[in-house]
């Protein structure tokens, strides 16, 4: 067990280089590719960890399952939105408008499902988006209903008079992108290595036993919800402002909060990597998959385009999409029900200790 | 007034279709402690299934049931022994994915092979009425409320007094004691499936004559179930009948309430469920199970 | 080596082969999703126009994107098509929704893009200067229909029921103002959610109203579903005006139990007077299956006009946006020319009609140009 324990202290100094090196080499790397395709494909990976990573402080490590999260990502990317567009208020500072918003809206919301449990908070967390997106749609004169908002354009960021970025291509928001997603990253690190963090996983692991422990359960749900409101709320705005168009369709559907967990899901819940692994996962398939890159490989590998089988696929792979998307998620829960990196992790595990017993 | 009363009677009678999808879900929920999100999308494929029937053999929609009724039970008894019967003892947002994993390849399997294109059913009653003192009543609407009643009727009797719909009520309420007492547990878990698909399946076809049908029709009365069940209480069967009357009514009068109109009826549905949630969290019949 | 040695004289030598470049086009469609169905008619009149172009010695290739009827994935397809695929123009998109996102896009990328059928007014009047568009506008929906309303005698008040939409809640504003404006007495007015299986009580308040016109904007099934639902509770107002989309397709003629009088307002039928008209709609006929809704007349025109344009632009985006702005086409689609108008810019003055269900058959009314049969008014009554 001691000499087990061991290597693994080592270990820990290894992730923590590997981290810093991915981070400096994601900073490099719009200056060595330029192609605004492959930068966009990054933002959308950034976009979904940001998503995933605000969504596992609260569903990861306090086991609250919300599939509401649409609510608190549209509150972010409107309220931001109709600030700047309606009045003019630069986003840098209408963001934290937004996230004041959606935390009220989160505390609010907390204060009334935290007290359900099981699978009637997420049909709590259902109900109230629900009804959040119900009221964007109708209420036209602030929201402008189902027309939505088309944004003008993103005023230039200045410091005193130097222009920093008129947000033109795609550079700018490619890191503002990877900021925002270092920084959700750090937090859920910070999480998982606070006090916090604890009282966190204890109530996930058991609500009535952390309760007994003298832990206040609402406190603590309400932090974590308030946290991962924050941050779901962030990677709204920024979606509002990378898109430049909101409406509740797009926005603050159950499809929108339902492509949230699956990110975690997917990748790991509760684990700081996971929905890093989820959004390399997802975000590329989905893609590849809806621009039939999948079949163009296939034929660029020597399948014929015109034989049956090609035009086949060539039809059907892109309407498959959700499709395989789908089979995906059964695939993922009924073999890797840790998520792809636990599924890694045991794999690897394994090994090591088959080769440790050789 | 007269409009009122008109509201009041469709709010009834769509109320008695969305009943039987909550028996449905009720059941499956009862006896495996599963949500299943894949059942908007069994309806769906109920739906199909009648319209086929309807177009290729000429078998009237509400006819047709006796034919789907027993395909939708086998899809059901398919679907929860090979799929959900793994993830019994999983977690529950494990479970919930699932579903929504089935749901999806469901949809998007009815998508590459009937494309997307809306369908309707047309049959000689479609936009028939009778009317009764002023207030029209829809035909098809008023034969579908009746064969639901009838369904429900049967299904009572089915779970108070044959053998098998005992050993299921018990699995329901107790899985562990039904299994000491030499319930077969796990038959239980796939007939409570294949009912449930059966009910869905039942439910899509008896809507088909007067709604439309597109691979994706599915999500909006998966949602409608689950109010319509947290409402009567999970799991149980005449809260689900009542939870579907009370949510037809509640739309159909919201609609014509000022200021809340057709736009904003689905949100007080969804308001009505959170407060049934707060301050009656068993639902309106159900035992507390939170 | 040799091989490439090879292909640099033979580009060297053969400078012709070069001029006949293939004319790279992208499309974005919505090829699923729940908007696909009306994308499907989108993406069989452009293999239409694909043969077409094909047959006039056009050598075009087409990259097709889904934009699955989300604007962030548009703008992935746009992203493809101008960085990655290095398409001359893009076709696209069949949404308002996404087309807002993807036009404001391409504007940036400098990619000419013209629009098949997403009718929002705002897309056309961004001052976007390569940004063009087929399609008629909302508001021309209403306009159109009220015009006709008016020849036919002076109504009193209207009643506009929409579903909760973009297209439908900038049709019923565009209808709102337009009736204000010529003295009809708006005695009703709501929004619904699209989908719902019981508008029973809405309509018994519209019919509560007792207005004159009833007004509604509604995709293919709901526009059924209402008109059953209508008959149902007995509204029978003088005449329904149905905003085009669902009111326009075969499929809701075809019932003729709830849809003979009903007017509804179309970019485009078969019986319009246009050089070639009937006989894309035989041969859309004969190919799909299906009369040719006019969003598939639209897509067909957008595409022809794009290739045409780009082939005589020799893969310059530039070249290609001043051929969109200077030309004129005329087709199926009558006359295509994009002008800069009343606060738009490329945006295509597109004659609208109105055509009613007779029998079962779609019948042009109104303008009286391009009418080949007359008017039912006022609305019959329900047939017992």
């Amino acid at each position: 067990m001691l000499r087990a324990r061991k290597p693994a202290r080592g270990l820990a100094a290894l992730p923590l280089v590997l981290a810093v090196v991915a981070t400096i080499l994601l900073c490099l790397f719009p200056a060595v590719v330029s192609s605004p395709y492959t930068l966009h494909v990054m933002i959308l990976i950034f976009l979904s960890v940001v998503q995933g990573e605000s969504w596992n402080v609260l569903g990861g490590y306090t086991g609250q399952y919300s599939v509401g999260h649409a609510a608190y990502f549209g509150m972010g990317a409107y309220v931001t939105i109709m600030l700047l567009q309606f009045k003019g208020i630069a986003p840098w500072y209408g963001m934290w408008a937004a996230v004041a918003a959606a935390i009220v809206l989160g505390l609010v919301i907390g204060s009334i499902t935290f007290r359900l449990r099981g699978p009637y908070f997420v049909l709590a967390s259902i109900a109230v988006a629900e009804i959040i997106r119900l009221v964007t749609l109708n209420w036209k004169e602030v929201t402008n209903g189902a027309e939505g908002i088309l944004l003008s354009g993103v005023p230039p960021l200045k410091i005193g008079e130097t222009v920093i970025t008129d947000w033109s291509s795609k550079v700018p928001f490619y890191y503002a992108g990877l900021a925002l997603a270092v920084l959700t990253i750090l937090v859920n690190y910070a999480v998982q290595h606070s006090k916090l963090g604890y009282y966190f996983q204890a109530i996930r692991e058991d609500q009535d036993a952390a309760h007994s422990l003298g832990i206040p359960l609402a406190r603590y749900k309400n932090i974590a919800l308030a946290i991962s409101a924050f941050f779901t709320a962030w990677s709204g705005a920024f979606y509002g402002l990378y898109v430049g168009f909101v409406d509740p369709s797009t926005v603050q559907t159950v499809e929108v909060s339902v492509s949230i967990v699956l990110i975690c899901i997917i990748g790991g819940i509760g684990t700081i990597l996971g929905p890093v692994v989820g959004s390399l996962v997802l975000v590329p398939l989905a893609e590849a998959l809806r621009s039939n890159l999948i079949a163009d490989g296939l034929f660029a590998l020597g399948l014929d385009p015109t034989s049956r089988t090609g035009l086949f696929l060539k039809e059907n792979l892109a309407h498959a999409h959700v499709l395989i998307y789908g089979i995906l998620v059964v695939v993922v829960i009924l073999f890797m029900p840790d998520g792809v990196l636990g599924y890694v992790k045991a794999v690897t595990r394994k090994r090591a200790t088959r080769t440790e017993a050789a | 007034m007269i409009v009122f009363l008109q509201s009041l009677l469709s709010g009834v009678l769509v109320g008695g279709v969305y009943a039987l999808i909550g028996i449905g879900l009720t059941i499956i929920f009862g006896v495996m402690r599963i949500i299943n999100f894949a059942h908007g999308d069994l309806l769906m494929v109920g739906m199909y299934l009648t319209f086929f029937i309807f177009t290729l053999l000429g078998i009237d929609p509400f006819l047709s049931i006796l034919v789907s009724i027993p395909l939708m039970f086998l899809l059901g008894a398919f679907l929860q022994k090979v799929f959900i019967n793994r993830v019994l003892n999983a977690l529950p947002q494990n479970q919930i994915l699932l579903t929504i994993g089935l749901g999806l390849v469901m949809s998007n399997t009815a998508m590459l092979l009937f494309t997307s294109d809306y369908r309707i059913l047309t049959t000689s009653y479609s936009s028939g009425s009778v009317s009764l003192g002023g207030l029209s009543i829809s035909t098809p609407l008023l034969l579908s409320f009746l064969i639901t009643a009838a369904i429900t009727a049967f299904l009572y009797w089915f779970l108070l007094k044959t053998d098998i719909g005992q050993a299921i009520r018990a699995t329901a309420q107790d899985r562990d004691a039904a299994q000491l007492m030499g319930i077969n547990v796990k038959r239980m878990s796939v007939l409570a499936t294949g009912l449930g698909a059966a009910l869905a399946g039942t439910a899509g076809a008896l809507i088909s004559p007067t709604y439309y049908i597109y691979p994706q029709v599915g999500s909006a009365f998966t949602l409608k179930a689950f109010v319509i069940v947290v409402l009567g209480g999970m799991g149980s069967i005449i809260g689900a009948t009542m939870g579907g009357i009370i949510i037809g009514v509640t739309e159909s009068l919201a609609a014509v309430t000022p200021f809340i109109g057709s736009g904003l009826k689905e949100a007080v549905v969804f308001l009505l469920f959170l407060l049934v949630l707060l301050f009656r969290p068993a639902g309106l019949l159900g035992k507390s199970r939170m | 080596m040799q091989k490439r040695i090879a292909s640099m004289l033979a580009a060297l030598l053969v400078p012709a082969l070069a001029a006949a470049a293939p004319v790279k086009i992208g499309i974005i469609n919505s090829m699923t999703g729940p908007q696909a169905p009306i994308g499907e008619s989108l993406t069989n009149g452009m293999k239409l126009a694909e043969e077409d172009l094909k047959a006039k010695g056009i050598d075009l290739q087409l990259v097709w994107e889904d934009d699955t009827g989300k604007p962030q994935v548009g703008l992935s397809a746009v992203e493809k098509l101008a960085s990655r695929d290095n398409v001359v123009g893009i076709v696209g998109a069949y949404t308002s929704a996404v087309t807002n996102a993807v036009a404001k896009k391409a504007n940036d990328y400098k990619v000419p893009l013209v629009n098949p059928v997403a009718s929002k007014e705002e897309i056309t009047r961004q001052g976007y200067k390569y940004v063009f568009r087929v399609s008629a506008t909302t508001e021309d929906y209403a306009a159109i229909l009220l015009d006709m309303a008016n020849s036919l005698g002076k109504a009193a008040s209207i009643a506009i029921l929409n579903e909760n939409t973009d297209f439908g809640v900038s049709g019923a504003k565009s209808a709102k103002a337009i009736a204000e404006k010529r003295g009809i007495k708006v005695v009703f007015e709501e929004a619904y959610s699209p989908g719902s299986p019981d508008y029973r009580s809405t309509l018994s308040k519209v019919k509560a109203a007792s207005p004159e016109l009833v007004f509604m904007v509604s995709y293919v099934a709901d526009a059924i579903l209402l008109m059953r639902q209508s008959r149902e509770i007995g509204l029978s107002p003088k005449a329904f005006l149905g905003a085009g989309a669902g009111f326009s397709t075969d499929k809701f003629a075809s019932e003729q139990e709830i849809s003979n009088a009903v007017f509804s307002s179309t970019q485009w039928t078969p019986s319009a007077s246009w050089p070639g008209a009937k006989e894309f709609g035989d041969r859309y006929q004969k190919r799909f299956g299906k009369v040719p809704p006019y969003h598939a007349a639209n897509a067909y025109a957008a595409l022809m006009v794009m290739a045409d344009a780009a082939s005589k632009a020799g893969g310059d985006r530039e070249k290609l946006a001043a051929n969109l702005r200077a030309g004129k086409w005329d087709g199926i689609f009558g006359e295509v020319k994009f002008q800069d108008f009343d606060g738009y810019q490329g945006q295509n003055k597109h004659q609208m009609l109105v055509e009613q269900v007779q029998a079962g058959k779609f019948v042009t009314v109104w303008p009286q140009k391009f009418a080949n049969g007359k008017a039912i008014y006022p609305f019959p009554g329900w047939k017992k």
